[in-house]
């Protein structure tokens, strides 16, 4: 025999493997070990969870955040209010109109969230 | 699983298993170790390892495509991508027997081949048989796992000429046990 002919007869050999007769007990056995590796990935994903909530909720609690949020709220209303009645006069219809500084917040609003959907568009094309 | 689903897992291609694995489908993951379990299996015995060391490799090196599915583009067959990993899987665990390793680094290169009884015909599991380790896990590696003799070199952590020699003298023993069966082969050919 040539020698390439001896090394295709040889793989061919190899790939003629026989079909083990415990092939599907194979196979579950294998399953059974992904479905615990799965199972208990998903405990410990949840539990990581749990605790970084709790951890998350106490440090809001602690930092009196919610007080400092309102406050800082209502201090750039004010802020935005009179930048706005400064640099365009003309936009005062805007301002005193059905919906006022409301929809300023809804417009600002809406582009975080345009921004934030093209900034996610971007990341997953790099 | 229904006999249904088993069904229609049964109908699909590697591939199109394969990319349902990777979004997570375990069942369609299943249906390949099913496929192609028996064939990793065999390889490893075939590299030397006990039927029960041969399963646990096994067992892990799915495990191991499982979490690394989405490397799997289908450009090559899923049953070479996975002996490739049990190859790799089995060499690491070779590293470790320090028994084994001594013995591929110092097998004996002036070994001379026995001819084969001629009429009597052998199958490869029978061949190999009569293989040194060195040259069975390299012959292995090269013919059963489709791995090049550079990677054989770096799976097996040896030099490339001491495995090329390994697996031209694994080669010529089995060709001079598996010459009946190549004659046959031959000779069922030229009458065919």
């Amino acid at each position: 025999m040539a020698e390439m002919e001896v090394e295709r007869t040889i793989e061919r050999l190899f790939a003629r493997a026989p079909e083990c007769p415990d092939a599907d007990l194979f196979a579950e056995r294998v399953q059974k070990r992904l479905d615990r590796g799965w199972a208990a990935r998903r405990v410990l994903i949840g539990a990581a969870g749990l605790v970084g909530g709790v951890i998350g909720a106490s440090q809001l609690i602690m930092s009196n955040l919610f007080s400092r949020a309102e406050a800082a709220s209502t201090e750039s209303a004010r802020v935005l209010t009179s930048g706005v009645r400064q640099l365009a006069p003309q936009a005062e219809w805007l301002l005193n109109g059905p919906a006022g500084i409301e929809a300023i917040w809804l417009v600002a609003g809406l582009a975080v969230v345009a921004m934030g959907l093209v900034l996610t568009r971007i990341i997953e094309e790099i | 699983m229904s006999r249904a689903e088993r069904h229609r897992l049964s109908s699909l291609h590697d591939v199109e298993l394969a990319s349902l694995a990777a979004s997570g489908d375990r069942q369609a993951f299943g249906e390949l170790v099913r496929r192609h379990g028996s064939a990793v299996r065999a390889l490893l015995r075939r590299m030397g390892m006990s039927a029960a060391e041969a399963d646990d490799l096994a067992q892990d090196a799915f495990i191991s495509a499982f979490e690394s599915i989405a490397e799997f583009r289908g450009e090559g067959a899923f049953g070479g991508w996975v002996k490739k990993i049990a190859a790799r899987a089995c060499m690491r665990r070779i590293q470790k027997d320090r028994q084994l390793r001594a013995r591929l680094e110092t097998a004996d290169l002036q070994e001379t081949v026995e001819p084969s009884d001629p009429g009597r015909r052998m199958d490869l599991d029978e061949a190999l048989k009569g293989l040194g380790d060195a040259e069975r896990l390299c012959v292995s590696l090269c013919y059963g796992a489709g791995l090049s003799h550079a990677e054989a070199a770096e799976a097996l952590n040896l030099p490339l000429g001491t495995v090329k020699s390994h697996v031209k003298r694994g080669l010529d023993k089995l060709k001079a046990r598996l010459a009946p069966e190549g004659e046959a082969m031959e000779g069922r050919r030229g009458n065919g």
